[in-house]
């Protein structure tokens, strides 16, 4: 059974970080490319984060997930080289469109920050496994009732997918049309997402049986199965992150209005 | 007093009218392993919720009488509590399994984890139902990986793994095949060796008549029966209930072969043979 | 049905349970509106459906950890519009208990709701990180004409948006109140949390 998962098991120094680093930088990275809306700054950020996915192995697998946002960063392109309201200084015509500078140039901090804050994200999911991550955040005070639902639904995700296929195969045996104008395309979505949806509130209701039977509920304190791994300069790594966001936001403060 | 204990019991789901359970009492002792047997509708489902405390604490709806699991009301205690006494398995593997583990090792623990239990404590157990289940070879793989029966297994094993005195299995075979079926009695044979006391509602009552101790008979939500498994299926009335004995009772009862002792017919194969070589020696003699 | 408090914290295994179905359910109706090329989205059913059966809390949780998890498995920028998603469920949860699923036409009302709702949202988000686009072309088009119209960037954003959300949200209620409307009655009970036992 395979679940859903990004994460490629390989030995680097991003894999022998602990989790809530790796979320923390995320987190920092993200914010500080907002908080300085300068390109160079931004540019900068995005290289690090590049080069970190590069030292983690996992520099390929980031392609196909960055080349999910490419419409939106094309859009961003188009619309801000274009249409941008602050838009003065000409560029370049393509026949009667025209694009200008600030648009662009605004078009490229926008696009720079959407891709450092896929390739941060890249950075969490393709080096830690998600059991680790979530037992992690339980242990730093997250509800393991959530953590549950987290980890659950990474697995129940493929199953349902595969059980999409035996609906559809079935449906379509019936005589069911998936083809055709809009109405008959419409009407079909019914017999389609019904069973489904039937057969999971079953399984629901019987999974939180069998959740309760074995003590889901009870208010113990919980215990691990696992072992955590030992990170080491993890707080070291930390305090560095949090003061480049402390420092980003001073930044910001002193140059206010400048 | 047994080690289960009902008095009275009543039990309507929300929003219904009927009584589900009507008026039950009867007790269980230690180690006995009690076939729960009866139509679709007769309340066997919602008794084996009731013993583990699903009913009324999951279900809510109305609720009357008592039910004590080592003297312990559940009525006034938190499934949570009460799942380290009574384990249940249904019959769906698939729902039973958590969904959030990757490993069957990890499945086990899940139990584990929740009643907070140390490390040492849980790889022991689990190393123990993972034997007891017969399933050790497959601890690495993944739950939804499994067949039938293994899931089956698995559940069972999670759910011993919490150590409870009462394993309560609600027709654990039904939607396995042959072997699976099979799978699962062979274990329930094993834990009843460990002195669990099991309750087992089941519909393949050829199979339970040899195991069970005792029978538990349900109609329409109330007790018609609860004695030895040959003296419920001797009952003249068990079609009027809708059931049937077991295929050796049938057999015996069209043949007039029965017990000398106390009359009743035979519900395994090895009493038949007993019964028949009885006959044989009396005609050769 | 028993009348508890909406916001009660005291969440049921069953209802937690119900969070990864929801999600399931939002995930598969994502892929049928795709399978069979409607111009609609449809990713939010689940979400929808959780907050009619167990309310806004759950509801608005299912919306949040959809996106999450849609985040750290396929598309990062999804989980931007966590807020959004968990808004939707929170909204439906409300107007639900307070009595608007009595037929198609108050459903079409909280489909209405939902979708201005989440345009609002969005908007702001959509400013902050990408300038005001969305990434989805008919509105990101719109967007365009508004902007070289001299309409506001916010404005334009939120026309974005609404040309987007309410569609979807309207036919998304109508789908779900559809299919809440055709399940047994006996599913409702076990999702909501009533501590309620009646002593026989």
């Amino acid at each position: 059974m395979s679940t859903m998962t990004l994460y490629v098991d390989r030995n680097s120094i991003l894999h022998n970080t602990h989790p809530l680093t790796k979320l923390l930088y995320v987190m920092v990275s993200i914010a500080i490319t907002y908080i300085i809306p300068e390109v160079t700054f931004v540019f900068t950020v995005a290289m690090i984060t590049l080069i970190l996915l590069i030292l983690g192995k996992v520099f390929r697998k980031i392609v196909p997930i960055l080349g999910l946002s490419i419409i939106l960063i094309i859009s961003i392109i188009i619309v801000q080289g274009f249409f941008h309201p602050e838009n003065q200084t000409e560029l370049f015509s393509l026949g009667f469109l025209t694009f200008y500078q600030e648009g662009l140039s605004y078009a490229a901090l926008l696009t720079l920050r959407v891709m450092n804050m896929v390739m941060s994200f890249g950075i969490l999911i393709l080096t830690t496994r998600h059991d680790e991550l979530v037992e992690a955040l339980i242990k730093k005070g997250l509800s393991p009732k959530i953590g549950y639902v987290l980890l659950s639904v990474l697995q129940l995700i493929p199953q349902m997918r595969a059980t999409m296929g035996k609906i559809t195969d079935a449906q379509r045996s019936r005589g069911m049309e998936t083809e055709g104008n809009l109405l008959v395309r419409m009407k079909a979505f019914f017999p389609l997402i019904g069973p489904v949806v039937l057969n999971s509130l079953n399984v629901t209701r019987e999974r939180a049986i069998a959740l309760e039977v074995r003590g889901f509920n009870a208010n113990r304190q919980r215990s691990f199965l696992n072992v955590s791994k030992e990170y080491r300069y993890q707080k070291l790594v930390q305090i560095l992150l949090w003061t480049a966001l402390i420092a980003a936001i001073v930044w910001r403060i002193v140059t206010w209005g400048s | 007093m047994g080690i289960i204990s009902v008095e009275n019991l009543k039990y309507k789901y929300p929003d219904t009218d009927k009584l589900v359970l009507n008026d039950l009492s009867f007790d269980v002792e230690q180690g006995e392993y009690i076939g729960l047997i009866g139509k679709n509708t007769a309340g066997k489902s919602t008794l084996c919720f009731a013993l583990a405390g699903l009913v009324p604490h999951f279900f809510n709806g109305a609720y009357g009488g008592k039910v004590l699991i080592n003297e312990l009301e559940v009525r006034q205690h938190e499934i949570g509590e009460i799942s380290s006494h009574v384990g249940l398995v249904f019959e769906n593997p698939f729902s039973q399994m958590t969904g959030s583990k990757y490993t069957v090792y990890e499945e086990i623990a899940f139990g584990l984890e929740n009643m907070g239990l140390d490390r040492e404590t849980m790889i022991h157990r689990i190393d123990e139902s993972l034997e007891l289940l017969d399933i050790t070879g497959i601890q690495d793989k993944n739950p939804f990986d499994l067949s039938g029966g293994q899931m089956q297994r698995v559940a069972i094993a999670s759910v011993i793994a919490m150590k409870p005195d009462i394993l309560i299995l609600d027709e654990p075979t039904s939607q396995l095949d042959p072997q699976g079926t099979d799978e699962v009695f062979k274990v329930i044979e094993n834990l009843r060796k460990e002195g669990i006391t099991i309750i087992m509602a089941e519909h393949k009552i050829d199979k339970m008549a040899g195991y069970a101790d005792k029978i538990l008979f349900m109609h329409d939500g109330k007790l018609i029966d609860y004695s030895s498994p040959g003296e419920v299926f001797s009952r003249d009335d068990l079609e009027d209930y809708g059931m049937t004995a077991p295929a050796v009772t049938r057999i015996s009862k069209s043949l007039g072969i029965q017990n000398k002792q106390n009359g009743l017919y035979p519900v395994t194969l090895k009493e038949l043979s007993r019964e028949i070589g009885d006959t044989y020696e009396l005609h050769r003699n | 049905m028993s009348k508890t408090s909406m916001w009660s914290f005291k969440l049921s295994t069953a209802a937690i349970a119900l969070i990864p179905a929801a999600i399931g359910i939002n995930y598969l109706g994502k892929l049928f509106a795709g399978l069979l090329k409607l111009p609609l989205w449809l990713d939010s059913i689940g979400t929808v459906l959780a907050s009619m059966l167990a309310g806004p809390i759950i509801g608005a949780l299912s919306g949040i950890i959809n996106n999450i998890i849609y985040g750290i498995t396929v598309d990062p920028i999804s989980t931007v519009y966590a807020i959004t998603s968990g808004a939707i469920g929170l909204i439906v949860g409300v107007m639900a208990y307070k009595g608007w699923l009595k037929n198609v036409k108050t459903a079409i009302v909280i489909g209405f709701v939902v979708g201005i709702a989440a345009a609002i949202i969005s908007t702001p988000l959509n400013i902050i990180f990408w300038g005001g686009q969305t990434g989805n072309v008919w509105g990101d088009a719109f967007y365009a004409f508004l902007v070289s119209n001299n309409v506001p960037v916010w404005l334009a954003s939120f026309g974005d948006s609404f040309v987007v959300d309410v569609p979807d949200k309207i036919a998304s209620v109508i789908i779900s109140y559809f299919i809440f409307k055709g399940l047994p009655k006996n599913f409702n009970t076990i999702f909501r949390s009533s501590d309620k036992i009646e002593q026989l």
